[in-house]
């Protein structure tokens, strides 16, 4: 697949060590509109949108923040936990501004699945359906979150 | 199949001209242009220089030894690198725009790692950064404070000594290292008092995929060398005997810590309260220097709280959100002044409990990890 040069120039910014030590990649090796067409294709599979998905992480995300790093339950079964750090990071789309740099840790204790997330994710997720690579710290598999938010 | 090569090849060859063309425009603008001599003007005439054209404006300030501060080494990304240009700045990049508000716009702010010096250049910056040194240390002690929280305890060797202020902060480089290709530059606010200008100590604490936190807990060691720029920052005492809250969690301890004990040394006796917040009690640090400090100085107690469930018995102190606890301790802020070091999340919701107590803007000062 021939990547665009703003696909190219995101993908060099998604490398480990340009804008955060392991990159938003992880192991895939696809090409960057592969990995988003894939994810689209699942979110859509499930009658859901980006949008939504987004939605609730936000939701999430402002529970988890009122918290100031105490877990908290954001649904029954839904706990969530958010680690401030210093700084701020940019989305590796230009021109879409600095995101703060903390994660939020969601946790199903129905299940025990745990995933994690910053800002920067739901940005990422809502302006231009990217869940991160396979490997990726910040992966949110779309049909692993779909579930955890009980949108599925 | 012969159109399909035909194709691939008019394809290939597109892409290599694009790619050959890029590369000579690169080349011609680093080695045939030639902007000349500019002269740069720094607070109208406090400092003035000529350079060749040519660099990025924080790079040309970096080698005249002013120090704005930045944190991704110029790569148009941390936003910090701001200063106002009168003069010479050229129009505005795309790469500069999402990083300004409009009101910056207005008033002629740019992102100075992005501004290419082709003309002369008129400037403004805070007088203070004209101060700004760039030191070079050694690793004189390196310990763990909690489970991800260390002290670095560095010792002056070019310059061998340092002034600053309780609140200011430097600038560390954390240097090219396996996974991190490029030196970036993360600022901590200093923890030592001003007194022991030939050390300087900081309190850092772990960011999860963080370049240089990262480097402070896997590759820096006791004996190595280290670059950093300062003292840089506004957050300081103020100059009156009002009773102060303080209000910090995690490295937000820093300023404090320098604080407190610079208050020590020249008798400043200032009622104040001074409320820690950790979740866990592993997460807590310095009590016992703060309970030896509350017993030498009269005007000083330390309120520490945990919001997590620490089990009972292993805990005495306050429990709940930090921002509860000052509630509950803080029956009105007449008269008070209030510290905040911290996470803008807990910096926001402490201010919104300033305010109920009746705390006004102007006696609130913060320094937000942000």
């Amino acid at each position: 697949m021939k990547l665009t040069p703003l696909h190219e120039k995101v993908t060099q910014r998604m490398q480990p060590g340009v804008l955060c030590l392991e990159g938003f990649l992880g192991e895939d090796r696809r090409p960057l509109p592969e990995i988003i067409d894939a994810d689209s294709s699942a979110v859509a599979g499930m009658g859901l949108t980006h949008e939504q998905i987004a939605d609730e992480l936000s939701v999430v995300l402002r529970h988890a923040m009122a918290a100031m790093g105490t877990p908290v339950e954001v649904q029954q079964d839904l706990s969530a936990v958010y680690t401030e750090a210093m700084g701020r990071i940019p989305s590796p789309w230009p021109g879409e501004g600095v995101f703060a740099k903390g994660e939020a840790e969601l946790t199903d204790t129905r299940t025990g699945t745990t995933v994690r997330f910053t800002p920067l994710s739901v940005h990422l997720i809502r302006a231009h359906g990217f869940y991160e690579g396979k490997g990726a710290r910040y992966r949110l598999a779309p049909r692993t979150i779909a579930a955890m938010l009980r949108l599925i | 199949m012969t159109a399909l090569y035909i194709i691939l090849i008019s394809a290939g060859v597109s892409a290599a001209l694009s790619v050959l063309l890029a590369t000579l425009l690169i080349v011609a603008e680093r080695y045939l242009v030639n902007y000349g001599q500019c002269k740069i003007d720094v607070n109208q005439g406090a400092k003035e220089f000529d350079v060749r054209g040519g660099e990025s404006l924080l790079a040309v300030l970096r080698n005249e030894n002013i120090f704005i501060p930045s944190a991704c080494g110029g790569r148009g990304t941390c936003a910090y690198c701001k200063c106002k240009i009168s003069a010479g700045g050229g129009p505005l990049s795309p790469t500069e725009t999402p990083l300004l508000s409009e009101e910056e716009i207005a008033k002629d702010i740019r992102i100075s790692c992005q501004v290419k010096v082709r003309e002369d250049v008129k400037l403004e910056i805070p007088e203070e950064l004209l101060l700004v040194q760039e030191f070079t240390a050694e690793v004189e002690r390196i310990r763990d404070l909690t489970h991800d929280i260390k002290e670095l305890r560095l010792k002056l060797i070019d310059p061998p000594r340092i002034e600053f202020t309780p609140g200011h902060y430097v600038q560390l480089e954390a240097p090219a290292y396996e996974g991190n290709p490029e030196p970036v530059f993360r600022a901590y606010s200093i923890s030592s008092p001003p007194e022991d200008a030939e050390h300087l100590e900081l309190i850092v604490r772990l960011v999860p995929g963080g370049i240089c936190t990262t480097w402070v807990f896997q590759h820096l060691s006791e004996g190595d060398d280290v670059h950093f720029t300062g003292p840089y920052g506004e957050f300081r005492l103020s100059e009156t005997d009002a009773p102060m809250v303080w209000i910090a969690g995690g490295s937000g301890m820093a300023p404090f810590w320098s604080l407190l004990r610079h208050m020590k040394t020249h008798g400043i006796e200032r009622q104040t309260r001074y409320f820690f917040g950790a979740v866990s009690k592993r997460d807590m640090f310095f009590l016992d220097e703060m309970k030896q400090l509350e017993e030498e100085l009269s005007w000083f107690r330390f309120i520490p709280a945990l919001s997590g469930d620490e089990p009972e018995g292993e805990w005495d102190g306050e429990r709940g959100l930090i921002t509860e606890v000052v509630g509950r301790h803080v029956d009105s802020g007449d008269g008070l002044e209030a510290y905040l070091c911290g996470s803008p999340g807990m910096i926001d919701a402490s201010i919104a409990v300033l305010h109920e107590k009746g705390i006004p803007d102007e006696r609130i000062y913060f320094d937000k990890f942000a």
